[in-house]
Parts: structure tokens; C-alpha cells; sequence
């Protein structure tokens, strides 16, 4: 990992088309502005973290359990 | 699906399998690996009031001159573990499916109001 040091009002790139700007140090936070081309997505780290472990788990899930889960849903006389 | 599934990179083209015995669920199977499928259904049909805004993920996509009639709303249902009654749907990573162009997206909604377990039978 490239570690570097930044103060208020400097930017970083990355690649070519992404600039990082460190805007504003506060008691222990940094406000960050991101310059990105449009089709890439900027998440924060946790959003995506608790997508990608949930994708995970889905991925899992058993064929048996959504067969059961729709007889469950027509049961219920649930629309679909 | 350019972009993929977060957690399954490289895995980019995926068709929906519609199994009477399994509906309302449908199968969201990669065609890349026979082993990958996720179960996807309609969120209204368990949330009727369900919306996303979608205007950053059509300029993502470049789907600006696409009709919204053309965009079908998934979400992915966990199932993994064994009491039916307990199955989720991912109502923070809906996918958006332009079905025109056969094109998809996983879009992850930042502040979303919902939640990425949502009980598809109701809390109770």
C-alpha cells in the first residue's frame, strides 16, 4: 500500500481522470472530494463491504430453501 | 453486467431463469460458472412502496435515452439459512436490469433508508 502525507488543499491523483482533494481536517475526520469520470462508482468502504458480504451469503443459499420459501409465499395467497 | 456482483469479480454475464416451482423468486444464473445463481425477486411484491433513485446509475450506465419501461428492479434474496420464514432481500444492492440493451447492474444505494436484510414475511 502507497502511504503518503497530504495537507488541507492538496489533491492526489490516481490514474489518469481521478483526483483526490483533502478539503477539511477536523478532530480526527478528513473530508475528502473526489473528481471521478461519471461510470465510476465512489462508495464508502463499509457500503460496499456490507453488499459484497450479503452477495456472499445469497450465493449460498440453497435451491431446496426458495422452493420451500414459494410454496410459503403461495400458501399465504401472496401476489407474484 | 460490466461491473459484476461485489465479492464475484470477473463473473460479468448472467440470464434470469424463470422456474414455475420457485416463483416469485427467479434465478439470477451466471452463465460464466454453472455454480453461481442468486435467487432475485420483484421488491414490490413485499414492499409495494420500494424506490431507488436511479439517476446516478443511468449516468453510470450511459442509459440516459432509454425508456424507464425498459428497467426492471430486482433484488437478491438470501436464503442461506433454513427457516423459510427468516429468507432477506437485499433492498441496499437492488440490481437494475435494462432489458432493451441487456445490461446490468448491481447499484449500491448510499444512505438508503432500507435495510440489506429485509425479512420478505415480515418481522413476525
Amino acid at each position: 500500500m502507497l502511504v503518503l502525507t497530504r495537507k488541507v488543499g492538496e489533491k492526489i491523483n490516481i490514474g489518469g481522470d481521478i483526483i483526490v482533494n483533502v478539503l477539511e481536517i477536523n478532530k480526527g475526520s478528513v473530508r475528502l472530494g473526489v473528481e471521478a469520470p461519471r461510470n465510476i462508482s465512489i462508495l464508502r468502504h463499509e457500503v460496499y463491504e456490507r453488499i459484497r458480504e450479503e452477495n456472499l451469503k445469497s450465493a449460498q443459499g440453497s435451491s431446496v430453501e426458495i422452493e420451500k420459501a414459494a410454496r410459503r409465499w403461495r400458501e399465504k395467497g401472496l401476489k407474484g | 453486467m460490466p461491473g459484476g456482483m461485489p465479492g464475484f469479480p470477473g463473473m460479468k454475464r448472467f440470464v434470469i431463469l424463470d422456474r414455475k416451482e420457485t416463483r416469485p423468486f427467479y434465478w439470477y444464473q451466471c452463465v460464466d460458472s454453472s455454480d453461481l445463481a442468486f435467487a432475485i425477486m420483484n421488491p414490490r411484491l413485499f414492499k409495494p412502496d420500494y424506490s431507488v433513485d436511479l439517476k446516478s446509475t443511468i449516468r453510470e450506465m450511459s442509459w440516459e435515452a432509454d425508456s424507464k419501461n425498459d428497467l426492471a428492479l430486482y433484488v437478491v434474496v438470501n436464503a442461506s439459512g433454513d427457516v423459510p420464514e427468516k429468507i432477506t432481500a437485499n433492498l441496499v444492492g437492488p440490481l437494475v436490469i435494462n432489458t432493451k440493451k441487456c445490461e446490468a447492474v448491481q447499484v449500491i444505494v448510499q444512505n438508503s433508508p432500507y435495510s440489506h436484510r429485509h425479512p420478505i414475511f415480515g418481522e413476525g
